[in-house]
This record gives structure tokens, C-alpha cells and sequence, in this order.
């Protein structure tokens, strides 16, 4: 099983030169069922790490391009009478797909964006009063752009809560892009990735998931995390109940990368600001400085 | 103005201003009885006005107005008082500027000032009167203070059971402090001295004697004097508390030319601080009774004490009659100690100056002619002095009564006494007595005072009320010196042995609004509570710097600053130690697992050896940081730290096992030693 993730984790890192990090993070909110929202300025490889994941995967995976006069029935999907039949047939929207790329949400309105939420949340959805499950898995990266925010309508913190987590992929490093320049053509390695594994695989990998043990102590280091951003007059708001699990679960999916039975609290710090950063508030701030400081103000071990 | 008023509002809630108004009201009120009806009234109208500002009928009082209200008030004061620096002009003073604040009770700030203010007033309480109910009004008094500015803090805080709780609360937490404030804070003598009211009645034996004063006073049950003995007690018919001698007769009243109010004459009193003239009067050998003395307030400088006493109590003196006097009139509660010796045991002094042989024979020109030619007949008998006394004691004791309501005397108050009515009070046996042994050229004098006393709890001291007060005679024998005489003893013996209420059963407070004491029950309640006062007054009113350090000395040893030190610092630091004992093991939560312990002593030898762990840095990162700065370290670290990953993160028993052993065989800094590392640059260790 091993094997399979670090093939994966390299097939990537060949597309994606330099991002080996943040490509174990998107496996690793795959892993835990999560949804992966990419904020980061255009042209940082956003959807060549979605298109990578979902070939890598051999997932079904097609993409979106959010604007702001889309409407729910653009990505759910719609009913549409059939002269030959005589029947009214449901056309699947892209949402059918176990891979969704969502290009910058924030630029369509607040009912589209929540029209994918919910299906995000639900893994189904409601059309003429029918529910029509989604494809298992079913795993949606979204991107967002953080500048040039005129005219799009920012993702209010209930629907961030939606992602497992935040990533920003970020300029890469100098022999990246070296490389980039040295003419490895990232399209033709993108053409060139074969699947590691199937769906069934995946589901099998999800559930070791669940199988990585989380000691005492760790719940202790997890608890004491969660108390600080509660109590710390830093946070306006504290993580809810369901952020805790969704830290949980993520550092276990780390921990299964990693090749380890158990989690550790370099586990959980690993996968924390891209967990916690963009579920804390602040003001004015950046939730992931707030993230570093806890991490240092918060010791493993109580004392 | 209503836009302002509004704005008061929000200032000062209703419910604070109506606390601070309580708490006003309360410390006022026992100051009622002695401040100026109109001072009264002016803080009702202040109160009033401010209530009508709050409800926003009336405005705020201009500039204008505060100032007329402060003229007024203040010439209020002087035409009240005439007379600034002494206490009453000052407490009033005190109230004035707590009336006036109300009318500008605006902010918050103000309410605070007021309640403080009311802290001083309530204490000044303490200045009129001392006494347990009292100093039990004064808790209550603190008690509502503290809730009103418990109150002021808003948010619910003025509720009247909740702003009550803390302030018992804290008022509770503060009684430790209060006791250890009590005990050791120095009792610094007065910076100045204010003077007394003395304009107040003065009450027990007065500075002269005429008939009906001491059956006056026979109706009082008032406490005049609490006595407690160290050592021997002096039997019923010995105890005869001298206050005052009489020398001076006009016909009607004896008194004692000098003795004017508040000032005794200089010329004869010495001071027995200087103790050499004492020394050759009293005898050397120890006296026969000491006696501490609590003398209720009289508003007169005399004291009371047996025969020839004397008094190392600060401003008490020794008179050349042998009685105690008081450097100012005792206006409250004032203790002495006093030494006595019986008459007898001290030697005859050389005898009377020729001066003081005039004085103590001296008679109006005429008058009492009956008296005089009685006492001419005994001596033409040849009596001597000492046989005049006894036939005219005799005399006494065949037909004279002993009562408290005798017949009204005419002009010749001896002769109608001795020769009609023959019904008489002590004050008539003593006037009489000594008139007539003046006018057999005895010099004699009347002695006034009280006589007996009533045990309180098995003997613990003798109360000595107003009806003990007593009248007596002494004359003065040239083999003995001033001799003792009783004349009421010669008519009614129980009076001396057992008291006035044995003597007159009938007679006795017939007066009385309520005959309580004809119940033996509220009797013996009302000795309880006397004795309940004298406690509090022993160990708490009169615990002056003496008796502080004469505490101190007997738990301390002796009082040097070390010792007080210790003793003031012990228990605070044991108090403190035992706090932050308690806050380290409520704060510590539950016991860390054992193997956070083992990894924890693994961090703290790292940190000696130079290399601390960070806060909040992982396990792993710790140990690849020590392989990239202390190499030689490396390999144990990491094996330390896989250990420890797997035994907390994994629950693997042998895990923690081999945890232990690495950590107990883990010393980095002999290792580093015996490797011969460099310690990194920035390590102070090792070197």
C-alpha cells in the first residue's frame, strides 16, 4: 500500500515539480474525504495538481469555470423533456464526476456556490424532488483567486468550513522552475501519468484511514490545541467541534502517508495551518500566522 | 436641562444613587442624637432635591446655589458651635460635607467619594461611645457601606441580596487581617489632642454635698465602677472607694474649696511619678491590695480607690488627701491600676499643719446651735476625741433610722436632723457626724465615694453602681492619724455589709419606671451582661500599647524588630507558600502519563547540555535539530525520541520500558565530555 502512495506522491511531483508538500496535502485531504479549496494567484499550477490527482487516480474528473451568471442547474445538472420517449430526462451536470475542479468560485453568485456546497456536503443531490447520489469518491478541488476580489462574492466562513482544508500552492523553487524553463513540459508528463490505482483502491486506502490510531496523549496535544484557539484572545472564533475531526482526520490521512500506524504530533502540525488557517477568525490577520503562533504557544507535552 | 438630567442618568443608575443614600442614612443615624436638629433637615431636603434631579423635575443646583448652601451650612456650624477644634463641631463637619455632596452626586466618581466618606463617619462613631452594640452598629454600618459600593460596579451588582453577599464576603475574607491588624499595629498616641466635650452633665458624686444629693443618686443603677483585684480582696466592710473628701461647710453644703469643675487645684496634689515624697509616706513593703479600676465616664477628674492608693497610670495623681485624681475629666471609659494600703499599716504622718488644722475645723459662724452645744456639753465631760466619737455613734445607733426618703431639713439641717427628724441617708449621718466633731474641735472631714459592690461571675470583678454611692466621715486622731468613720454604719450595718438593697428592701429604686430588679432572673441577666461589656472593654477597647506589647512579649519572648518580622512575615509566607502550592497542583490538571515524564527528563538534560526543546516543537524536529547541532548526541536522541513517539502515541508497553532505560542512561553532558565535542558556540555549559 505504501508503494502506491509514494508512486503516487512522485508521479505528481514530476508534473508538479517542487510541491511535494503541498501535493501530500492534497492526497492527504483525498484520503480523509475532504474537499481541497487552492487559493493562489493564476498560473501557479492549480489545476495541473487537479488534473495529476484525478489521472494519477484514475478518477473521472472534469472542471468548471465559475462565473458570475452561472446558475445551479449549470453544475447539478437538468431535466429535460424528451420529444422521443416522451419522458422528461435528467442531463448529469459536471457535479457527476468523482473529481471536481471549481475555477475560482468566488466569481459566481452565492446560490450556485451554495448549490455546490451542499453537494459537497451531502455527496447527492436533489433534483425534482428525485436524490441522485454522486459518484464515489467524490472529491472537489475549488480555486479561488485572492486578489481582483472586485465583483466576485467571497466564500462566507460557513461554506469555507465545507474544505478540509486551504492550500496555496505558491511560487516554486529556483531548480523548479529551472527545470520548467529547461523545457520539461509539465502537459506532456501530465499526458504521460498512468493510474496507480481505482476507485476501489482509493476507498480501501480511505478506510485505513480510519484505522490510524490516535494515543491519549495525542487527543491531550489535539484538546489542548482546540482550548487555545478558544480561549486565546487572539481567535474571534474558536474551531467548531466538526474543524477538531476534520484536524482529526486529516493528521490520520498525513500519518497514513507517512507510512505510519499511529499519529504524531508533527502529524498534526503538519496538516494544521492548511486545516485550521482559514477556519479561525481574525481581525485583520492572518489565520496562518495565528496557526505558526499557536503552534509554538501550545506545547505537545502539558505541563 | 432635561437633555443633561438625562444624561446624569445614565451616570448614576437609580439603584446606586439609592444605595448611597442607605448607606448615609445608616452611618447618620446614631449621629442624630448629638448633631444639630438642622443639619438633620438639611440632609433629608439634599436627599430630596436629589431624588427630584434624578426623576427630572428639578435641575441640577447652579453655582449659585452650592454656594449659598455651603454659607449656610457652614455659618449653620459656627453659630451651632461656637467653638471649632473639638470633636462635635468636627464630626458635624464631616456631616455637612456628606449633605452637601448630594446635591452634586453626579458621576460615579462622586458616589465612590461619598461611600468613602461614609467609611470615616461610621468610624467616628467610635469616638462618642464604645460599647458592644455599638461596635456591632458599626459592622452593620460597614456592611452596608461596602454593599453600596458594591453596587455602584452596575450590571445586576445592586441587587439588594447579591451586593449584600459580597460585601459580607469580602468584609469576611478582611476579619483575619483585621485580627492580625489589631494585635500588632502600633497604637500611636493621638497627633493632637481634640479636645472633650464638656458641656455634658456630669453624673455620679458631684464636688459638693447637700442633703437629698445621694439619695438622688440611690436611684441610679447605672455602673459606676468595675474593680478587678490581683491577689487578695478586701472584706465587705473595707470597701470604701474614695472619691472625693469634703472640708468646707456653709451651713447647708460641704465642698471643697478649689475643686471647681474641671480643674483641681495645683498647690496640693503631687505627682507620684517623681515618687520620692512617696517613698517616704508609703511603706516600702509591697501594698496590701492592686486593683485595676474601669471608672465610667463621670465628666469629673476625681477617681475612686481604697485608703492611701497610689497610681502609675499615665495623668493619675495622688492628692494630699489621699485620693486620685485625673489630669482632665474622665469624658469616657478610663482604666487605672492602683496600689493600696489599709490605713494602718502605713505610719502616722508628722501631723496636721496648723493651715490644715484651720481647714479641717472649720464651721459656718453660727447655725446648728442644738449640734454645737452638744458637742460643748461631751467635751466639757472631758471626753477625749475618740470617746466623742463613740457616744455620738451611740447615739446614732439607739434612735435614728436609716432611709431614702427622710423628711425635708429647715435651715439648721443638723440640729432638725439630729434632734427631730432623726431620719436620714448617709449624707446626713456623715454631715452631722462631722459637724459635730468639728464642733468638739476634732478636725473631721466627709468622704464621699461609693461603698460595696456586687461580685460579677464568680468574683471576676466587683461592679460598683451609682446607688453604691456613699457618704462617710474620717477625723483625725493625733496617735493614729485620719481614722475611718462610718456613721450610716452605726444605724443600719447591712447597709456597709450587704449592700443598699439589703439596708432599704422597700425603699430600694421604688422610683423605678420598672421594678426589674425585684426579678432575680433579668437580675442575674443584667450582671451577665456586664460582664459580657467588661470583657470587651478588657480585651478590646482598652488594649492599648501597653497591654499590645505586654501580648507581644509573652508569645514573642522579647519584641525586637527581628521577631516582629517573623512573626508578621511566618504566617504570610505561609499563607502565600501554601497558595501558590495550591494554584501549582490546580493548575498542573491531571498527572502527565509516564512516558511525557521520561521525555520530559530526556528535554531537561538536553537543555543542560545546551539545546533546549522549543515550546511546541515536535518530538521528531527536536531530534533532527540535536543530530544537526550536537552530532555526537544524535543517534541516542533519535532512539530516545522513537521510543518515546511509540510509547505515548502508540500505548507500546515495551516501548515505555526501553523509554526508561534510555532516558535513566542518558546523560548528554558526560557523553559530550568524554567524546570530546565542542559544545556549539552559544553553550554556556560544560565549560
Amino acid at each position: 500500500m505504501q508503494k502506491i502512495i509514494s508512486a503516487i506522491v512522485e508521479d505528481i511531483g514530476k508534473v508538479l515539480l517542487g510541491k511535494e508538500h503541498q501535493v501530500k496535502l492534497a492526497l492527504a485531504c483525498l484520503l480523509a474525504r475532504g474537499h481541497l479549496l487552492i487559493e493562489d494567484l493564476p498560473g501557479m499550477g492549480k489545476t495541473t495538481l487537479a488534473h495529476a490527482l484525478g489521472r494519477v487516480l484514475g478518477l473521472s474528473h472534469k472542471r468548471v469555470q465559475f462565473t458570475s451568471d452561472m446558475l445551479p442547474a449549470d453544475i447539478i445538472g437538468i431535466s429535460i423533456f424528451e420529444r422521443e420517449t416522451g419522458q422528461f430526462r435528467f442531463h448529469e451536470g459536471p457535479v457527476f464526476s468523482q473529481l471536481l475542479l471549481a475555477d475560482e468560485i468566488n466569481r459566481s453568485s452565492p446560490k450556485t456556490q451554495s448549490a455546490l456546497l451542499e453537494a459537497m456536503e451531502e455527496r447527492q443531490v436533489s433534483v425534482d424532488g428525485e436524490t441522485r447520489p454522486l459518484p464515489e469518491p467524490f472529491f472537489v478541488i475549488a480555486t479561488q483567486n485572492p486578489l481582483q476580489q472586485s465583483g466576485t462574492f467571497v466564500l462566507p466562513e460557513s461554506q469555507l468550513d465545507r474544505f478540509l482544508m486551504r492550500i496555496s500552492l505558491g511560487y516554486p523553487t529556483r531548480e523548479a522552475e529551472r527545470a520548467l524553463f529547461n523545457g520539461v513540459d509539465p502537459r506532456a508528463q501530465l499526458a504521460q501519468i498512468t493510474p496507480r490505482i481505482n476507485s476501489e483502491g482509493l476507498r480501501k486506502l480511505q478506510g485505513l484511514v480510519h484505522q490510524v490510531k490516535a494515543s491519549d496523549s495525542l487527543l491531550d496535544y489535539l484538546e489542548r490545541l482546540v482550548q487555545h484557539t478558544r480561549q486565546s484572545a487572539e481567535c474571534g472564533v474558536g474551531l467548531s467541534p466538526r474543524g477538531a475531526l476534520a484536524l482529526l482526520h486529516a493528521a490520520r490521512a498525513w500519518a497514513l502517508i507517512h507510512n505510519r500506524g499511529h499519529i504524531l504530533p508533527e502529524d498534526l502540525q503538519a496538516v494544521l495551518p492548511a486545516v485550521a488557517g482559514h477556519r479561525l477568525q481574525t481581525d485583520g490577520g492572518d489565520g496562518a500566522q495565528l496557526v505558526e503562533r499557536m503552534m509554538h504557544q501550545v506545547d505537545i507535552i502539558a505541563a | 436641562m432635561s437633555e443633561v438630567s438625562g444624561q446624569f442618568r445614565t451616570l448614576l443608575p437609580r439603584e446606586s444613587l439609592l444605595w448611597v443614600f442607605a448607606a448615609q442614612f445608616v452611618v447618620l443615624l446614631p449621629h442624630f442624637a448629638h448633631l444639630p436638629s438642622w443639619l438633620i433637615f438639611a440632609w433629608f431636603l439634599a436627599v430630596l432635591w436629589r431624588i427630584e434631579v434624578f426623576r427630572g423635575r428639578r435641575a441640577v443646583p447652579g453655582r449659585a446655589i452650592k454656594l449659598l448652601a455651603v454659607s449656610l451650612a457652614v455659618a449653620g456650624l459656627a453659630l451651632t458651635y461656637r467653638r471649632w477644634f473639638a470633636l462635635e463641631p468636627m464630626v458635624a463637619l464631616l456631616a455637612v460635607s456628606f449633605t452637601l455632596k448630594n446635591i452634586e452626586l453626579l458621576s460615579r466618581r462622586d458616589a465612590v467619594l461619598s461611600l468613602m466618606l461614609a467609611y470615616f463617619l461610621a468610624a467616628t462613631l467610635f469616638v462618642f461611645e464604645q460599647t458592644i452594640p455599638y461596635a456591632l452598629y458599626g459592622v452593620l454600618c460597614l456592611v452596608v457601606i461596602t454593599a453600596a459600593l458594591v453596587a455602584q460596579q452596575g450590571s445586576g451588582s445592586a441587587r439588594i441580596g447579591r451586593a449584600l453577599g459580597l460585601s459580607v464576603k469580602i468584609l469576611a475574607q478582611a476579619v483575619p487581617v483585621m485580627l492580625i491588624l489589631f494585635v500588632v499595629m502600633p497604637r500611636l498616641g493621638p497627633l493632637w489632642a481634640v479636645p472633650n466635650n464638656t458641656s455634658a452633665a456630669s453624673t455620679g458624686i458631684s464636688d459638693s454635698m447637700s442633703p437629698g444629693d445621694f439619695s438622688r443618686l440611690s436611684k441610679s443603677d447605672k455602673p459606676a465602677l468595675r474593680i478587678s483585684f490581683d491577689g487578695s480582696v478586701p472584706p465587705p466592710e473595707q470597701r470604701y472607694w474614695r472619691g472625693l473628701v469634703y472640708t468646707h461647710f456653709d451651713g447647708r453644703r460641704w465642698s471643697e474649696p478649689g475643686v471647681t469643675g474641671n480643674r483641681w487645684f495645683g498647690r496640693r496634689f503631687r505627682n507620684t511619678q517623681s515618687g520620692q515624697e512617696n517613698d517616704g509616706r508609703l511603706p516600702a513593703v509591697g501594698p496590701r491590695y492592686r486593683y485595676q479600676v474601669i471608672q465610667e465616664a463621670s465628666h469629673n477628674p476625681w477617681l475612686f480607690a481604697l485608703a492611701i492608693s497610689d497610681s502609675d497610670t499615665r495623668g493619675v495623681r495622688s492628692t494630699g488627701d489621699d485620693t486620685l485624681v485625673y489630669h482632665m475629666p474622665v469624658g469616657s471609659r478610663l482604666a487605672y491600676d492602683v496600689r493600696s494600703w489599709p490605713r494602718e499599716s502605713v505610719t502616722a504622718g508628722p501631723g496636721l499643719s496648723p493651715a490644715e488644722e484651720r481647714r479641717h475645723l472649720q464651721l459656718p459662724e453660727e447655725g446648728n446651735p442644738q449640734a454645737r452645744a452638744w458637742a460643748e456639753a461631751r467635751r466639757r465631760e472631758g471626753m477625749d476625741s475618740q470617746a466623742i466619737s463613740q457616744s455620738l455613734l451611740a447615739l446614732y445607733n439607739r434612735s435614728f433610722t436609716y432611709t431614702l426618703k427622710p423628711p425635708a431639713l429647715g435651715a439648721d439641717t443638723v440640729d432638725e436632723f439630729m434632734f427631730d427628724t432623726q431620719q436620714g441617708f448617709c449624707e446626713h449621718f456623715a454631715n452631722s457626724y462631722v459637724f459635730t466633731m468639728r464642733a468638739a474641735g476634732v478636725p473631721a472631714r466627709v468622704v464621699a465615694g461609693y461603698q460595696g459592690g456586687e461580685w460579677v461571675e464568680q468574683e471576676e470583678y466587683l461592679l460598683v453602681r451609682q446607688y453604691d454611692a456613699h457618704a462617710w466621715a474620717e477625723i483625725w486622731l493625733p496617735e493614729r492619724g485620719w481614722v475611718r468613720v462610718d456613721p450610716t454604719a452605726a444605724v443600719a450595718p447591712e447597709r456597709i455589709r450587704d449592700g443598699l438593697q439589703s439596708a432599704v428592701t422597700e425603699e430600694f429604686m421604688q422610683d423605678a419606671l420598672l421594678p426589674l430588679h425585684k426579678f432575680n432572673i433579668l437580675n442575674r441577666l443584667r450582671l451577665q451582661w456586664d460582664m459580657i461589656n467588661y470583657r470587651w472593654y478588657q480585651t478590646v477597647v482598652s488594649f492599648d500599647a501597653d497591654r499590645q506589647q505586654g501580648l507581644l512579649k509573652r508569645w514573642l519572648g522579647e519584641i525586637s524588630p527581628l521577631r516582629m518580622a517573623m512573626l508578621l512575615g511566618v504566617p504570610v509566607a505561609v499563607g502565600l507558600l501554601g497558595l501558590l502550592v495550591w494554584l501549582n497542583l490546580s493548575a498542573r490538571g491531571p498527572a502527565l502519563p509516564p512516558a511525557s515524564r521520561a521525555y520530559l527528563r530526556f528535554c531537561q538534560r538536553m537543555a543542560r547540555a545546551g539545546l533546549p526543546r522549543r515550546s511546541g516543537e515536535a518530538p521528531g524536529d527536536f531530534a533532527r535539530r540535536i543530530e544537526r547541532e550536537l552530532p555526537a548526541l544524535g543517534p541516542m536522541a533519535a532512539r530516545i525520541t522513537v521510543a518515546y513517539e511509540r510509547a505515548a502515541y502508540t500505548d507500546s508497553k515495551g516501548a515505555l520500558k526501553q523509554l526508561r532505560r534510555l532516558v535513566r542512561g542518558f546523560w548528554p553532558l558526560r557523553q559530550l565530555a568524554k567524546l570530546g565535542a565542542a559544545p556549539a558556540p552559544h553553550q554556556s555549559v560544560g565549560q
